[in-house]
């Protein structure tokens, strides 16, 4: 809707040339959501030449619906579908598992390693655990621990970054040098250290991992606003009284975060990577569901029941995918000259 | 000389890096529940007056600073302690020695093989922009880069071991098998040289799929660096002029453009290069390789702090010394670069 308004009646004749009468704003309506013009707005490479012209000088006044057609490559859609299966997974695993909470986690039921069949389509683990019933429950762990503690590293870095762009001087070396020695450490072994320091709940491990997030976002965003520092706007609000603070989240902060919104999606899925990991090495609770602990608990009967073992790896490899596709077009769409 | 000069500055700059990692990784190695002789929820309890004894006999009672200052004092000295429980009494130096060979086997065979395919495989893909050979190098690479290696690793046991037999699916040599006279330390190479070919065969024989596993992921991450940065490259002007001037499409590819692109390549090598000690852990658990990971999960599972530490630091000090050789080389290859 924000478009139409935009474009006043006169523009449009010029737009349109000649032949364009523009009609009232529902018949401007009926003709922007027409089959051809949706067609042609998601079909890639679509030629139309009245549309293309169209479409072409639309542009000029929008940028919204370029985004959408950028992003609209048919692996982007794949990634977002993934996504939104795996986190409709998290978000209602009771409708959508046929198997209660309580089975999975901690039961003991008949049937130890069975192949698949009706009752459990992809068959049993150890303790007569179903293994799609894992598969699906694991999805809310996984996606709540990755998208938090994403959140603790994306809310600390963009703090940290901004202020040591800002504000500089020892401050600035203070905060990046404590970034280098987090960061020289490699993040497997020390996430390992941190979460056996603080123990193996959820909580914990979120914690853990957001921590570990910061300097790398720290680093994004500091890069980010020291180019933004710069600016004659940045300089205007200084003039016109607005404290540093101010400057620092409401000026500089919202012009330097397309960069890290990229980052964002692709490192979701290394956050998800990671938890997987984690629980493999055995550094995670024993009752929990989890892809990467189920991988590891059952890895030991891989000659009896691979299936056990096997079918959580591919949902964290799906996963992954997922959010990395997603990540791949995003960076396409918003940011076209960075490199991977 | 101004190389010199930068070289040693950041040789310097890397020392309060190092101070800082070791001050962590000490505080947070104390900080874990419980205590080399008595884990929390281990099953048998030792006697407590004992566990106090053996504490006070290690010095693990005093004050942590204090602790640390006498550790630190010891480490420039040279003496980085000894293993309390998980090797008792050999000191971790000693251990460092012993461990590394294997996980340095496995890691710079993977990554020579994956540097090599890493950057054809790359070209090949953003030579042939968009089309079907682009697109297959592109889902495997992403297939790549989104899977744990331990997962790749129990696949491949699965159906390479398990279903065909063809390759074994633990440790790095057949169990009852002697080890070759150390010369270099690497187990292929020092029976090769020693002519116990049984060995090599024996050795190459289990190498191959953890070499293989980890290879495949960092294949992956350096194809999608190669290609997107050799397709940068592939746009500017003098790749044109080269094509122009009647440059043969071979040449243009491998010495006008790969050459500059190799540059950005050479970090992503350099910082793996220095990774390989901390990205073993995962590879050597899956196959059971008694390498550095091993020893690293076994110290914080026991709380052996002097090992945790000192592996943390071996392994830090690694990927720090790679950084700045990586930027040093980064004059060496393109003279653009003054320091």
């Amino acid at each position: 809707m924000v478009e139409q308004k935009l474009i006043r009646e006169d523009e449009l004749s010029l737009v349109y040339g000649e032949t364009y009468r523009p009609g009232s704003f529902k018949e401007q309506l009926k003709e922007m959501f027409t089959p051809k013009y949706l067609a042609f707005l998601l079909k890639p490479g679509a030629e139309d030449e009245e549309l293309n012209r169209r479409d072409f000088e639309m542009n000029k006044f929008k940028t919204k619906r370029s985004l959408i057609r950028r992003l609209n490559s048919p692996l982007t859609i794949l990634g977002g579908l993934i996504v939104f299966i795996i986190c409709s997974w998290a978000v209602f695993p009771h409708w959508l598992s046929f198997i209660p909470f309580k089975d999975v986690a901690i039961s003991i039921l008949p049937g130890t390693n069975r192949p698949p069949s009706f009752e459990h389509p992809l068959g049993t683990a150890a303790f007569g655990r179903d293994v799609l019933g894992r598969l699906i429950w694991g999805a809310r762990r996984s996606i709540t621990l990755s998208l938090a503690s994403i959140v603790v590293s994306l809310v600390g870095g963009v703090i940290f970054g901004t202020i040591a762009a800002y504000k500089g001087g020892w401050i600035d070396n203070l905060i990046m040098r404590i970034a280098d020695i987090v960061s020289s450490i490699p993040g497997l072994i020390l996430l390992v250290i941190i979460v056996s320091v603080m123990g193996y709940d959820l909580q914990n491990i979120l914690l853990a991992l957001g921590l570990l997030g910061i300097p790398g976002y720290a680093r994004l965003m500091r890069s980010a606003a020291i180019s933004q520092r710069a600016m004659t706007y940045v300089e205007s609000a200084k003039v016109s009284g607005a404290s540093e603070w101010r400057i620092m989240f409401r000026h500089i902060l919202p012009n330097s975060m397309s960069l890290i919104l990229v980052a964002l999606s692709f490192d979701i899925g290394t956050a998800i990577l990671g938890l997987a990991s984690l629980a493999f090495l055995g550094f995670s609770q024993t009752d929990a569901v989890e892809w990467g602990f189920d991988v590891n608990a059952n890895k030991s009967a891989l000659i009896n029941a691979p299936w056990a073992a096997i079918w959580p790896g591919i949902g964290i490899v799906i996963t992954v995918m997922g959010f990395m596709l997603l990540g791949d077009g995003l960076r396409d769409a918003l940011d076209p000259r960075s490199k991977v | 000389m101004s190389l010199l000069k930068y070289t040693v500055r950041r040789l310097l700059m890397t020392i309060p890096i190092l101070f800082g990692v070791i001050f962590i990784t000490f505080i947070l190695s104390h900080m874990m529940p419980g205590n080399p002789f008595l884990k929390p929820g281990q099953f048998i309890k030792g006697n407590p007056e004992y566990v106090r004894a053996l504490l006070e006999k290690h010095g693990l009672n005093d004050p942590i600073i204090v602790q640390f200052l006498k550790y630190l004092k010891n480490m420039l000295q040279g003496d980085w302690g000894e293993s309390l429980i998980v090797s008792k009494g050999i000191p971790v130096w000693d251990l460092i020695k012993v461990k590394v060979p294997v996980t340095l086997e496995v890691g710079i065979y993977a990554l020579i093989i994956s540097s090599i395919l890493g950057i054809r495989t790359g070209v090949y893909s953003a030579v042939h922009r968009n089309k079907p050979g682009d697109t297959i190098i592109r889902t495997v690479a992403l297939l790549g880069v989104a899977m744990p290696v331990f997962w790749l690793g129990i696949l491949m046991q699965y159906f390479l071991s398990i279903k065909l037999g063809l390759f074994p699916t633990i440790r790095i040599s057949t169990i009852g098998y002697d080890d070759p006279i150390r010369i270099t330390s690497f187990r292929l190479i020092d029976s090769l040289l020693t002519g116990r070919f049984d060995l090599a065969i024996d050795t190459a024989w289990h190498l191959v799929l953890p070499v293989f596993a980890l290879s495949f992921l960092q294949v992956a991450g350096l194809t999608r660096y190669s290609r997107s940065s050799m397709l940068e490259i592939l746009e500017l002007d003098y790749v044109r002029s080269a094509r122009a001037k009647g440059c043969k499409e071979r040449d243009v590819i491998n010495k006008h453009a790969l050459k500059n692109a190799l540059i950005p390549i050479v970090t992503i090598i350099g910082l793996r290069f220095g990774g390989v000690i901390g990205g073993a852990i995962l590879t050597e658990t899956t196959f059971n390789l008694k390498g550095m990971g091993m020893l690293f999960v076994d110290a914080v599972n026991w709380r052996d702090y002097f090992v945790i530490n000192g592996l943390v630091f071996i392994t830090t000090f690694v990927f720090i010394v790679m950084v700045v050789f990586v930027d040093i080389l980064y004059a060496v290859i393109d003279p653009r670069i003054r320091y």
